[in-house]
C-alpha cells in the first residue's frame, strides 16, 4: 500500500470507497452488435448454454432444453423441481446440470440421469461447471449464504463466501480449490491445466493455479460490468459474458450501510438499486436521472440497470473485442455464451432470446 | 427506528445546512473574510497599543483614509475592468504638485487650482486609458512605464519649484477648511470621500456604466459580444482612476500644504495590498467599494500601528509585501474553489417521509394500457410542451423549450405555426376571459399574449421575505397558473432555490422551497400567499370561485386553498399519498378535475427521501446523471372529484409515447396530454365525457 492510499484510508477514503466505475472505452467501446445480431429463437429466461454434439443445451427456469441451432427449434429434455443454475458438457457427451438446492444431475449421452448430492451450502448456488476429464468436474459456488436466485442479496450483503471446488464423479468426493471469493460466476479451462474464474462482485478474472494455492494477481481486473460465465473459444482464447453494468449509484449504495440495510430489510429485491438482467418488470423499479426519456428517446449512454455485453479474450485473458447492447437496446443480461461450429451463441436472459454472432465479424478491433 | 426518524426530521428541519450554501452563493461573501481579518487586526492592535481609539487618532485616521481610500477606489475600478494601474503613486505625486503650484506658487483661486489638479489627473489617466483601451497595450507594462514617466516629470519639476512651494502660503480659508476643517466632528475630507464612495458604489452596483465595467472585467469577449464598447469602457476606467487620484492629491495637499521628493513612492504597493486584501479579485470583474474601503482601513491601521510600535519603515514594507503575497494567493484559491465548494454544499436535502402505499385488491391505480391508443399531434415539431390549452376555435396552444408558443390549427392539428416568441420556456398556460393567453415562463415570470400575438410582461417579482438569505423577490421558476373569476392570477413557483434547468435537483432536496403567489391586475401588485410548499406545481381554480386546488409534486399530494369567502386563508389536503408525483391540475367535464402524474414513486426513492444524509452524499460524490430519481418513464393521468375521490386512472405503462405527463386538457370529449421532456402532444378520446364540454365554457359560461 502506497503512502497516498494509506493517507486516504486514514481519512476514510480507501480504494474500496472510490465510486468511480471504469469507462467503457478502448476495446470496450460500445456498439450495437448484440442488437443487430441474428435471433435464433425466443425462450423465456434462457441461460446456461453448453454445446454437445452440434446441439446446444440450455435452461429455461426449471427446464432443460436442447436447441438445434440450424433449425432454430428447441425441445424439452427434462424438467426438474428447482431452477437450473449451471450446465456443462463433456467431450464424450455427458451433461452435468446443477439444480438449485438439490445438487448436480449427471446425464449420460444415452439419457440416463444420476443425482449427485452436494452439501446444502454448496448446492444452493452452483454458478458454473467445467469438466476437467470424464470423471472430474470443477464447479463454482457463488455464495454459501444465498441461493442463486437470491444473487442480488448476496451482492448487496457484500458477500464473499464463494468458492471453487472439484468433484470426482465416481466417488462423489469434493475438494475445495479456492474460497472467500465474491461470487465466482464463471469457469474456464486454460492452457496447461490452469483454471480461470470470474469473480463477479469484484469485477475480475482470477487464475486458479493448483489446488490449495491462493489466487495470485488477477488475469483481468477493473471490468466495467459484472462478469458471468466464461466459455472457451476455438482459437484457444475465451469468451466472457458480462451480465449487468456497474453503476456509480450501485457502488455508492454498497458503501452506504444505513441505506443499504434498510433497503434490504424493507423492499423486495426486484425493486432494489443495483444491477439486473433486464429492464421492465415491476413499476417500482428505481431510475437514475440520466435514464429519463428525453424527447421520446432513451439515450444509449443512459445509466440503465441492465446491459448486454460479451467480450472476446485472447489466450492471456487480454480483451480483444466486445459486443454490446446499450441502454436503448434489448439484448440485456447475457450470462452465458458458447461457440459452436464457428458461430458464437449468446443467451440474453433479459430478453429471453438466443443470438447468433459471427466471431470473425467487425467487432475484432 | 421511529425515534431516530423523528430525530432526523428535527435535525433537518432546523440544521439542514441549507444556509451554508445560500450564504456562499451571495456576492457579499467575497468581503466576509476581509471583514474578519479587519476585526482581528483591530483587536490585535488594540491590545498592543493602549490608546488606539482616541478621538485624535480616529480623526487623523479618517483624514488619511479619505486620501488613501480614494486612490484605493481608483485602483479598484481599474482592477474590476480587468486591468491594473501601477502609476497611481506617480500620478498622485504629479497631482499634488499641480495643486500646490496652483495654490502656493501661482496663488490661483481654489476652484481654478482644483480644475488644474483634476486636469492633471485626467490627462495622466487618459494617456493610460488610450494606450491600454484603444491601442490594446498590456496594462501591467504600460502603467509600469507611465509610473516611471510621471515620476520623472515630477522629479524634473519639483526641485525647481520646491522653495516657491514652501515659501508661499495661500490665503484661502476654504483651502484650510479642506485641510483641517471638521463638520459635526467629521473631517471635511472624510465627508467628501464618503460622498464619492457612495456615488461610486451606486454606479458600480446599480447603474449601467458599472455593470458594463464589471462585464468587461469578468469576460471581455462576452462583453464585446453583448454589444458593450469594450475599448471605451476600459479607457474610462483609467480616466476615472486618474480623476479619483487627483481628488485624493488635492485633499492631501490641503492637509499638508507641502510635498516632498518621496510623495507617492511605494503608494501603488500599499494601495494594491489594500485592494487585494479587501477582496477585489485581480482577475477582474469581482469587487465592490465596500471591499476596497475595508482593505484600505486594514492597511492603514496596520501601517499606523506598526509605526506607533516603532517598527522600522523597511520592516513595514516587508510586512506589507508579505501580506500582499498571501492575499493574492488566497484570492487565487478563493476564486478557483468557491464555485466548487458551492456546488458541493448548495444541494441540501431534507427529511421527507411519505406514508407507505398499501395496495388494496381494488386499487384504483391498478395498471392499464389505456393511453396506448393515443393519437399523436406535432410529433417532432414541439419540444417540451409542458402545458396544453385550447382556445374558443379549438386551436391547440403549447409552449416549447425554444421559447415559443406554438399553435396547432383545428380540426386536425396537422398544421402548426409559431403564435408568439417569449424567450423562455413557457410552462403553465391559461386563457383569460378576454382571450388573452397567460403563461408562466421558466426563469422569467408571468407573461401575457394577446390574441394578435403581442407579448407583455404581467409580473416577474413578488414581495421579498425578510428572513430569506437568497433573494426571493425575483420569480425563478413560476410553474402553473389559473385565473379567478375576478381576474386575479394565482400561480405557483415551484422552487426559489433552483433555476429552470436544475428543477430536478429540487427533487433531491425534498424541502418546501416553493410558494403560491397571487397577482392582482387591478392594483398591479404581486403577493406571496403561501410559502414552504414542496414543489407546488399545478393550480386550478375550483368551481366555487373562492378556492383553488394545487399540487405539491414531491409530497405527492393535492391541497385546496381558499382565497376568498368564509374560509379565506385556510388550506387543507384533498388527496394525499398518491402513487406518483402530481404535476398540472385542470378542470374536466362533469365537475371533475384531471391530474397529470409526472412519474411514479418507487420504494427506493421514498426510502432515500427519509435519508437526507444519503442523498447529500449522493449529490456530492456521484455525477448528476447517475443520481437516483423517481421513475418518470411512465405516464399516468388521474381524474378526481372535487372532494378528492379517485374516479378514473389512465396509464402509459411502457412510456413509449407519454412518459412523464405534465399536463392535461379536456376539450369536447378529448383529453390532450403534454410533457415537459417530450416531443409530442397526445390526444385520446374519452368515451364517457360530455362531447360539448370546454374549459372556456366551464370557466366563463360563454361560447
Amino acid at each position: 500500500m502506497g503512502l497516498l492510499s494509506r493517507i486516504a484510508t486514514f481519512f476514510g477514503r480507501s480504494d474500496d470507497d472510490a465510486l468511480s466505475v471504469p469507462p467503457m472505452d478502448g476495446v470496450f467501446k460500445p456498439n450495437t452488435l448484440l442488437d443487430s445480431a441474428e435471433i435464433v429463437l425466443q425462450l423465456a429466461g434462457i441461460d446456461n448454454l453448453a454445446a454437445a454434439d452440434a446441439m446446444i443445451y440450455c435452461s429455461s427456469g426449471t427446464v432443460l432444453h436442447r436447441i438445434d441451432p440450424r433449425r432454430g427449434s428447441a425441445a424439452v429434455v427434462k424438467s426438474f423441481d428447482a431452477p437450473i443454475t449451471a450446465i456443462a458438457t463433456s467431450p464424450s457427451g455427458q451433461i452435468a446440470i446443477a439444480i438449485e438446492k438439490l445438487g448436480i444431475e449427471l446425464l449420460s449421452p444415452q439419457g440416463a440421469g444420476r443425482l449427485i448430492n452436494l452439501a446444502t451450502t454448496y448446492a444452493a448456488c452452483v454458478t458454473a461447471i467445467v469438466f476437467r476429464d470424464e470423471d472430474t468436474i470443477v464447479f463454482t459456488v457463488g455464495s454459501q449464504q444465498h441461493a442463486m436466485s437470491d444473487w442480488k442479496r448476496d451482492l448487496m450483503s457484500r458477500g464473499a463466501t464463494g468458492l471453487v471446488a472439484s468433484l470426482t464423479l465416481s466417488t462423489g468426493k469434493t475438494e475445495i480449490l479456492s474460497d472467500k471469493l465474491a461470487f465466482p460466476y464463471g469457469l474456464a479451462n486454460g492452457p496447461g491445466g490452469t483454471i480461470a474464474v470470474s469473480e463477479s462482485w469484484r469485477h475480475r478474472i482470477l487464475p486458479l493455479r493448483s489446488p490449495g494455492q491462493q489466487p495470485a494477481t488477477a488475469l483481468l481486473a477493473d471490468l466495467p460490468a459484472y462478469p458471468a460465465r466464461l466459455a472457451s473459444a476455438s482459437d484457444g482464447g475465451h469468451w466472457l459474458a458480462l451480465f449487468a453494468p456497474r453503476r456509480q449509484l450501485t457502488e455508492l449504495v454498497l458503501v452506504e450501510d444505513d441505506y443499504r440495510l434498510e433497503m434490504m430489510a424493507t423492499i423486495p429485491p426486484e425493486d432494489w438499486i443495483g444491477p439486473d438482467f433486464g429492464t421492465g418488470g415491476s413499476e417500482e423499479q428505481p431510475l437514475q436521472s440520466g435514464s429519463v426519456r428525453q424527447m421520446g428517446i432513451m439515450k444509449p449512454w443512459a445509466p440503465s440497470r441492465s446491459y448486454g455485453m460479451v467480450v472476446r479474450l485472447d489466450r492471456d485473458m487480454t480483451p480483444i473485442a466486445s459486443y454490446h447492447s446499450r441502454a436503448d437496446g434489448r439484448m440485456h443480461g447475457i450470462a452465458s455464451v458458447v461457440e459452436l461450429d464457428g458461430a458464437l451463441y449468446a443467451a440474453s436472459t433479459g430478453a429471453g432470446t438466443l443470438l447468433r454472432l459471427d466471431p470473425a465479424s467487425e467487432a475484432l478491433s | 427506528m421511529n425515534n431516530s426518524n423523528a430525530l432526523t426530521r428535527l435535525r433537518y428541519k432546523y440544521f439542514s445546512g441549507r444556509l451554508v450554501g445560500e450564504i456562499l452563493s451571495k456576492s457579499w461573501i467575497d468581503s466576509a473574510i476581509p471583514v474578519l481579518a479587519l476585526l482581528v487586526t483591530v483587536a490585535l492592535m488594540a491590545s498592543a497599543i493602549p490608546d488606539l481609539f482616541s478621538i485624535g487618532y480616529m480623526t487623523d485616521l479618517s483624514r488619511q483614509l479619505a486620501e488613501f481610500g480614494l486612490v484605493a477606489l481608483a485602483l479598484t475600478i481599474v482592477i474590476m475592468s480587468g486591468g491594473i494601474d501601477l502609476s497611481v503613486g506617480s500620478m498622485f505625486a504629479l497631482c499634488v504638485l499641480a495643486a500646490l503650484v496652483g495654490m502656493n506658487v501661482l496663488g490661483l483661486p481654489i476652484g481654478v487650482a482644483l480644475a488644474m489638479t483634476l486636469a492633471t489627473g485626467l490627462v495622466c489617466g487618459l494617456l493610460n486609458g488610450v494606450l491600454i483601451g484603444y491601442l490594446r497595450l498590456r496594462a501591467f507594462i504600460t502603467t509600469l512605464v507611465t509610473l516611471v514617466i510621471y515620476r520623472a516629470i515630477y522629479d524634473i519639476i519639483f526641485p525647481r519649484l520646491a522653495s516657491a512651494i514652501v515659501g508661499n502660503t495661500p490665503e484661502s480659508p476654504l483651502w484650510d477648511f479642506l485641510g483641517f476643517g471638521e463638520f459635526y466632528g467629521f473631517p471635511l475630507s472624510f465627508i467628501i470621500f464618503a460622498i464619492i464612495a457612495i456615488a461610486i458604489h451606486i454606479t458600480l452596483s446599480r447603474l449601467r456604466p458599472g455593470w458594463r465595467l464589471r462585464a468587461v472585467g469578468g469576460a471581455r469577449k462576452s462583453a464585446y459580444n453583448a454589444g458593450i464598447n469594450v475599448k471605451a469602457t476600459v479607457c474610462m476606467a483609467y480616466v476615472t482612476s486618474g480623476l479619483l487620484t487627483s481628488i485624493a492629491a488635492f485633499l492631501f495637499s490641503a492637509r499638508l500644504g507641502s510635498t516632498g521628493a518621496d510623495t507617492g513612492i511605494g503608494m501603488e504597493i500599499s494601495v494594491l495590498t489594500a485592494v487585494v486584501l479587501g477582496g477585489i479579485s485581480l482577475g477582474g470583474g469581482r469587487g465592490s467599494v465596500g471591499s476596497a474601503i475595508i482593505g484600505a482601513i486594514l492597511v492603514l491601521i496596520l501601517t499606523n500601528g506598526l509605526i506607533r510600535l516603532s517598527t522600522p519603515g523597511s520592516v513595514n514594507q516587508l510586512l506589507l509585501g508579505l501580506i500582499l503575497i498571501i492575499a493574492v494567493l488566497f484570492d487565487a484559491q478563493w476564486v478557483k474553489n468557491r464555485g466548487k465548494i458551492l456546488s458541493k454544499v448548495y444541494v441540501s436535502p431534507t427529511y421527507l417521509e411519505l406514508p407507505e402505499r398499501v395496495r388494496p385488491k381494488s386499487d384504483p391505480f391498478a395498471l392499464n394500457e389505456r393511453l396506448r391508443e393515443v393519437e399523436l399531434i406535432g410529433l417532432g415539431d414541439v419540444e417540451g410542451p409542458e402545458d396544453v390549452v385550447l382556445d374558443r376555435n379549438d386551436n391547440l396552444y403549447t409552449g416549447t423549450r425554444h421559447g415559443t408558443i406554438v399553435r396547432f390549427l383545428a380540426p386536425d392539428y396537422a398544421k402548426s405555426e409559431i403564435f408568439a416568441r417569449i424567450g423562455g420556456h413557457p410552462l403553465g398556460l391559461a386563457f383569460a376571459e378576454n382571450g388573452d393567453l397567460l403563461t408562466c415562463v421558466g426563469g422569467m415570470g408571468v407573461y401575457k399574449v394577446s390574441p394578435d400575438g403581442t407579448v407583455a410582461r404581467v409580473t416577474d417579482e413578488t414581495n421579498r421575505s425578510w428572513l430569506s438569505v437568497i433573494d426571493d423577490s425575483r420569480l425563478r421558476l413560476p410553474d402553473d397558473l389559473d385565473i379567478a373569476p375576478d381576474g386575479r392570477i394565482f400561480f405557483s413557483e415551484a422552487t426559489i432555490r433552483y433555476e429552470m434547468a436544475d428543477w430536478v435537483v429540487d427533487a433531491l432536496e425534498g424541502r418546501g422551497n416553493g410558494r403560491l403567489i397571487c397577482h392582482d391586475p387591478s392594483t398591479g401588485k404581486t403577493r406571496t400567499l403561501l410559502r414552504g410548499l414542496i414543489f407546488p406545481n399545478g393550480i386550478t381554480i375550483c368551481r366555487d370561485g373562492q378556492s383553488l386546488l394545487f399540487a405539491e409534486t414531491w409530497a405527492c399530494r393535492i391541497s385546496r386553498y381558499w382565497f376568498d369567502g368564509p374560509n379565506k386563508g385556510k388550506h387543507g389536503v384533498v388527496v394525499s399519498n398518491l402513487p406518483g408525483y402530481p404535476d398540472n391540475i385542470n378542470r374536466g367535464s362533469n365537475g371533475t378535475y384531471w391530474i397529470a402524474l409526472l412519474g411514479l414513486r418507487t420504494r427506493t426513492f421514498d426510502l432515500a427521501m427519509r435519508k437526507p444524509a444519503f442523498r447529500r452524499r449522493m449529490a456530492r460524490r456521484i455525477a448528476a446523471d447517475e443520481w437516483l430519481f423517481p421513475n418518470v418513464n411512465r405516464g399516468c393521468v388521474v381524474q378526481i372529484s372535487e372532494s378528492g375521490e379517485i374516479l378514473d386512472v389512465l396509464w402509459d405503462l411502457a412510456g413509449e409515447n407519454h412518459p412523464s405527463i405534465t399536463s392535461t386538457c379536456e376539450n369536447k370529449g378529448y383529453l390532450y396530454l403534454g410533457g415537459v421532456s417530450n416531443n409530442r402532444i397526445g390526444r385520446i378520446r374519452l368515451p364517457d365525457a360530455d362531447p360539448d364540454w370546454t374549459a372556456r365554457g366551464d370557466y366563463w359560461r360563454k361560447d
